[in-house]
């Protein structure tokens, strides 16, 4: 047993850190709707967990979970769950998926609109347990208002579709994991950011971070983060057994009410300038409101946790 | 990264679940009491017998030498069973690390194997009327005399003091505030007890009072004046790991699983509440056994871990409660100790201070 990642998926994140860095700075999100991706297919960050016969480099979801965490943290838009990891699980025999020329938005089940769908060349819906593909030119978007400004949200309609032949339930279980390592980096941004300004905002001849009441928010911010990552992790390890989808859950409700308190104590502890469109911040808090409702909302998810702890063993 | 147990560690879970089957007590009464603590020194001993009592230690104190990731292992499969909480915990949890570390190879040998086979149950004293949060302020002192040193003040609120073979504490030898202080152990007899009774009633605590209390230089551990430095070095190692083990809150949670089966939808989310963070809790641990293997200090972050497990605690048992209305008698005493949590082992606003400026790096 050997619960920490080995140095291969840390570089990994490491080097998506630094592209992200340059390429997607908080700047960007105000003027480019898919900032870094050109950066990351070179990477060939959208082939990573691609098989190698579809010029992938096979790896396992835990291997790239420091670097979709890496993907929360900078708060990149576009759908990035959806062509880096429901994809090469769902549509592998598409073209060019390695090479990141192929953009895949998802309508999960219980879910009303598509996020970033305005993105996608491929839409896959899943409906009733069945997955649908369905091409650019046969679907119909109507915008809806959302929360998060860089992660638009749209009704669909579509004339005509592939059935696909696959089960969809390990993909969607993946996606979930993937997007509860976004909000714990998510998390781990707001609080960082938090208490950098923290330390930099003079109220009463003080540094605002040297008042116990905004130290201890802090604190408690910190505390949950250090201990719902390492349930993500477990999802990431177990998500080809029995457990997947249970540890998933366990793993998106953690994420999900972290990445929540999180923006609640950014805000709280920026004030009134936290509560402006100029200010940054603006899109990490969009983002935790977001994805916490992306792929089950943390109470969806408890709830199947209740179902698998109280429901009746052999 | 991984979570497989290897063949070795998987043996030893079931040689562990297979002896706790087998030897098991029924439950015993609070050792608290004057019967139950003897009733837990025998099943201590009993523990002790089977190496199972400080399973970490080195075979030469009454361990076997096991890693971290098999002690937790041990702690899981002991609180599955239903095993009461340790008679022992102070000395094995809190002093032993420091003697590890700090004491020489003849304190080892003569403390160890004692502590090991609840020969000497060890009582801390550290807090004192006026020194709880600020420890550091403590009043208690000793005087160098022939062959040793006499030892002066009072210190309270002293768990299982009331019973307790031996003590360890600080002592102020000097006047400087952090740098005065010395580590000490010392002999019960001598010492002054009153037990205080605890919210339950029963004379978990006890006040100790020094008067000239004899202890050798032989009980002095590390230098002197360098008690604050072990017993804070110890703690910050201790704080996250050993003091709480996982295994102790998934008991919990599975039985608080068992009592939602048939509740109400909101009392049962709670429950799969405090199962998903009884599970952060336990994989978060096999990440610091893993550090700690490997060789690294935990410092501060250790605060992490004591504030997560003592609110867990807290809400768990308050669950319990909710669930089970006046028929909640076994679950009392759980209760009221869980309230205890946020104030032991340095209180919950303490941790927070630290975590905000030492892992952190918030202003003071
Ligand atoms: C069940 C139990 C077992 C114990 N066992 C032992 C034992 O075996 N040996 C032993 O020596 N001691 C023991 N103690 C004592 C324990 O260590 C002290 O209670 C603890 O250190 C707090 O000190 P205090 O009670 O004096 O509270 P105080 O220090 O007076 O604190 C009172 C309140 O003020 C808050 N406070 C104090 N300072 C600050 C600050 N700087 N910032 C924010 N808030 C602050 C505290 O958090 C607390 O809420 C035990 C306590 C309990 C409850």
């Amino acid at each position: 047993m050997n619960f920490g990642f080995n140095d291969d998926q840390l570089a990994l994140a490491a080097t998506v850190r630094d592209v992200l860095r340059t390429h997607c700075p908080p700047g960007s999100l105000r003027s480019e709707r898919r900032p870094a991706w050109e950066q990351l297919a070179g990477l060939g960050f959208f082939g990573l967990l691609l098989p190698e016969a579809a010029d992938g480099l096979g790896l396992a979801l835990v291997d790239v979970l420091p670097a979709l965490e890496e993907t929360g943290r900078a708060c990149l838009p576009g759908p990035v769950v959806e062509t880096a990891v429901v994809a090469p699980y769902l549509l592998a025999d598409v073209p060019k998926l390695a090479s990141g020329a192929v953009c895949v938005g998802v309508l999960p089940p219980g879910q009303a609109y598509a996020a970033d769908a305005d993105l996608a060349d491929l839409l896959i819906v899943v409906r009733d347990g069945g997955a649908r593909v369905i091409p650019r030119r046969d679907v119909r978007l109507a915008p809806r208002r959302g929360v998060d400004p860089c992660r638009p949200l749209f009704e669909v309609t579509f004339s005509r579709s592939e059935p696909l032949p696959v089960p969809v339930g390990p993909a969607l279980a993946r996606a979930t994991v993937a997007t509860a390592a976004q909000l714990v980096g998510l998390a781990r941004e707001l609080l960082s950011v938090t208490v950098g300004y923290a330390r930099v905002r003079t109220q009463f001849g003080a540094p605002i971070g040297s008042f116990q009441a905004v130290k201890h928010q802090l604190a408690d911010v910190a505390v949950a983060v250090e201990f719902a990552a390492p349930l993500v992790y477990r999802a990431a390890l177990t998500v080809e057994s029995d457990s997947g989808d249970r540890d998933a859950s366990a793993a998106k409700a953690a994420a999900g009410e972290v990445a929540t308190l999180a923006a609640r104590v950014a805000l709280q502890i920026h004030g009134a300038i936290g509560y402006t469109e100029e200010l940054d911040l603006r899109f990490w808090l969009a983002r935790a409101w977001s994805l916490s409702a992306a792929y089950g909302t943390t109470a969806a998810h408890r709830e199947r946790l209740r179902t698998a702890i109280t429901g009746r063993r052999p | 990264m991984d979570l497989d147990f290897s063949p070795a560690e998987r043996a030893f879970r079931l040689e562990v679940r297979d002896w706790l089957a087998r030897h098991r007590p029924p439950p015993l009464p609070s050792m608290d009491t004057a019967e139950g603590f003897a009733a837990h020194r025998a099943w201590e001993a009993e523990l002790a017998a089977a190496r199972l009592s400080a399973v970490s230690w080195p075979e030469e104190y009454g361990g076997r030498g096991a890693s971290l990731i098999d002690w937790l292992i041990f702690e899981e499969e002991y609180w599955a069973a239903g095993c009461p909480a340790r008679v022992t915990q102070n000395g094995i949890f809190l002093l032993a690390p420091s003697l590890m570390r700090y004491g020489t190879p003849e304190q080892r040998e003569r403390h160890l194997p004692r502590m090991a086979g609840g020969d000497d149950v060890w009582a801390q004293a550290w807090s004192e009327p006026e020194a709880g949060s600020d420890l550091a302020a403590l009043t208690s002192r000793a005087e160098p005399c022939p062959g040793g040193w006499r030892l002066y003040g009072h210190k309270t609120w002293s768990s299982r003091a009331a019973f307790a073979t031996h003590g360890f504490g600080l002592f102020r030898t000097s006047g400087a505030r952090h740098k005065g202080l010395t580590y000490f152990m010392f002999p019960m007899a001598g010492v002054a007890v009153r037990p205080i009774a605890q919210l339950d009633g029963l004379p978990g605590f006890a006040e100790l009072r020094f008067d000239g209390v004899f202890t050798p230089d032989s009980m002095v551990l590390g230098e002197v004046g360098e008690g604050w430095r072990i017993a804070m070095a110890t703690t910050s190692s201790e704080r996250g790991l050993t003091l709480r083990s996982p295994g102790r809150f998934l008991a919990t949670a599975d039985r608080l699983a068992e009592l939602a089966r048939d509740a109400d939808p909101a009392l049962a989310d709670r429950a799969a509440r405090c199962r998903i963070e009884a599970e952060a809790y336990q994989l978060h641990t096999f990440g610091t056994a893993r550090r700690l293997m490997a060789g690294e200090e935990l410092g501060p972050a250790a605060s992490m871990g004591k504030i997560f497990w003592s609110e867990l605690d807290l809400r768990m048992h308050a669950l319990a409660l909710d669930l089970l209305g006046d028929r909640a008698e076994s679950w009392v005493d759980g209760f009221l100790f869980s309230l205890a949590g946020p104030i032991y082992a340095g209180t919950n606003e303490i941790q927070r201070n630290i975590v905000a400026e030492r892992v952190l790096g918030l202003p003071r």
